[in-house]
């Protein structure tokens, strides 16, 4: 048996020993940020499989590093498209949704949920791990009843980018979908 | 409810304690933020603002309400902070690098604040040119903006937070904390407000990027200034809250008397500060 220790359990116990501030906040779930940005029209769920060619081009689009998730996409009976996804900085992680028109215009960002911290923690992909999926109802233990955090002003930078992910991700896998019907 | 917005180059939060019902007041006070985003924004060309950058000493610029509210703000500010207070400084911040630059001009030639002159009320010109940069003024005054459309639709309690701005409303005391500036992952709970506004001048985001100047420019010298303290300043409205605190952390007064020309105070925090 390998009798090396295990690096992602040391990271683990590194992450729970460290004294780790975090602030997070859960605004919106995904069926709210739905009604918001998409009303009145049902969406379907229409995940699709990212290649490595895909992950690669949103990737320099983007400089945004962590592989995208391709298995939170709705499209909706117009040709809208709801997208849900995550970026990760050195010191924060943002779950957003963007809607986008048929013909991909972003017509509406939703942040879902903002998870921030400072230093080298939130590189650990553990520490990352214990946060994704939580929603409200999770008895996550963090400072949820802050609410009015006054200070200099955090950029939305890493969002832009986001953003400009998704718009690839459109240009290359999800045009041709918004197109499919009228080529019958 | 609490929902949260990519506006104004920050995060904006809209909170209310009126649940789903007041979804809609909430949308309509996202739209006024993006409203003022889109008239007084530097990134956008086509704002009124690179309007009256681009075309302001050559003719006559016709501008929205909310502009001359601004522009009239911070020329009165201009003016009670001897200038230390001046939106005339758009042009360092594109040397920078940190704002786009649309029209190439000689840095030398341009104007202040004090060279917009108003034709009518919401007409402007200037005899030199301009690059006024309305970032320490407009985020403000969109918070108050935000708060006065949640309160029109009947909402009693709430909160705008733009990216650290932020103005309360209602009957019950919120809790306000604020960045600790040496560690500013730290929250220092400063005290609790009924009915008001709080913004921060500080720069330990801004030195994330090492190599990038500060975006505070002193107007007097024309020099970007380091700082390592935290300067907030409470008022009644936000717009006066946010431009305040460029004259205490410009002049590292905490007592400057232009604060209480607009009934407004600071709370300085040391960047020695051990919570």
């Amino acid at each position: 048996m390998n009798r090396k220790l295990n690096p992602l359990l040391i990271a683990s116990v590194a992450a729970t020993m460290a004294p780790i501030v975090a602030h997070a906040k859960i605004y919106v779930s995904v069926e709210q940020a739905q009604k918001i940005l998409i009303p009145n029209k049902p969406l379907v769920k229409n995940p699709i499989i990212i290649t490595d060619e895909l992950q690669d081009k949103m990737r320099s689009a983007s400089s945004i590093r962590h592989p995208f998730q391709g298995d939170r996409i709705w499209k909706a009976s117009d040709g809208s498209w709801f997208i849900v996804d995550e970026v990760v900085g050195k010191h924060e992680m943002i779950t957003y949704a963007v809607a986008l028109s048929p013909l991909g215009a972003v017509t509406g960002i939703e942040i879902l949920e903002y998870v921030e911290s400072y230093g080298y923690e939130v590189a650990e992909a553990q520490w990352r791990k214990q946060f994704v999926g939580k929603t409200a109802a999770d008895p996550i233990k963090l400072n949820q009843d802050i609410q009015n955090i006054g200070g200099a002003t955090l950029s939305c930078k890493h969002l832009t980018d986001g953003v400009k992910r998704v718009a690839v991700l459109y240009d290359i896998a999800l045009k041709n979908q918004s197109q499919a019907p009228k080529a019958k | 409810m609490i929902r949260c917005k990519p506006l104004l180059g920050t995060f904006v939060e809209i909170s209310t304690e009126d649940g789903e019902h007041s979804l809609h007041a909430i949308e309509m006070a996202f739209n006024a933020i993006e409203q003022v985003q889109s008239l007084m924004g530097f990134h956008d060309p086509d704002s009124e603002l690179s309007q009256i950058n681009a075309r302001s000493h050559l003719e006559p610029i016709r501008i929205h309400s909310w502009t001359t509210e601004v522009l009239t703000i911070a020329k009165e500010i201009h003016i009670e902070s001897k200038g230390i207070f001046n939106c005339g400084i758009g042009h360092h911040l594109v040397e920078a690098g940190l704002l786009p630059r649309h029209v190439r001009m000689d840095t030398r030639l341009f104007g202040g604040i004090e060279d917009l002159e108003f034709i009518e009320a919401n007409c402007v010109r200037s005899q030199v040119p301009l690059c006024l940069d309305l970032g320490g003024i407009a985020k403000g005054y969109a918070v108050d903006k935000a708060v006065e459309v949640l309160v029109d639709h009947g909402i009693h309690t709430g909160s705008v937070n733009a990216g650290g701005d932020m103005r309360v409303f209602g009957d019950r005391v919120q809790d306000i904390q604020i960045r600790n500036p040496s560690k500013p992952h730290e929250l220092i709970q400063i005290g609790g407000m009924k009915v008001g506004a709080i913004a921060t001048s500080s720069l330990y985001f801004a030195r994330r990027d090492a190599e990038t100047k500060s975006f505070m420019v002193n107007p007097l010298n024309q020099e970007h200034i380091e700082f390592l303290e935290s300067y907030s300043v409470v008022a009644s409205e936000c717009v006066y809250a946010d431009a305040l605190t460029k004259v205490v952390s410009i002049s590292g007064n905490d007592q400057h008397p232009c604060l209480s020309h607009f009934s407004a105070q600071a709370i300085k925090i040391p960047s020695t500060f051990i919570a």
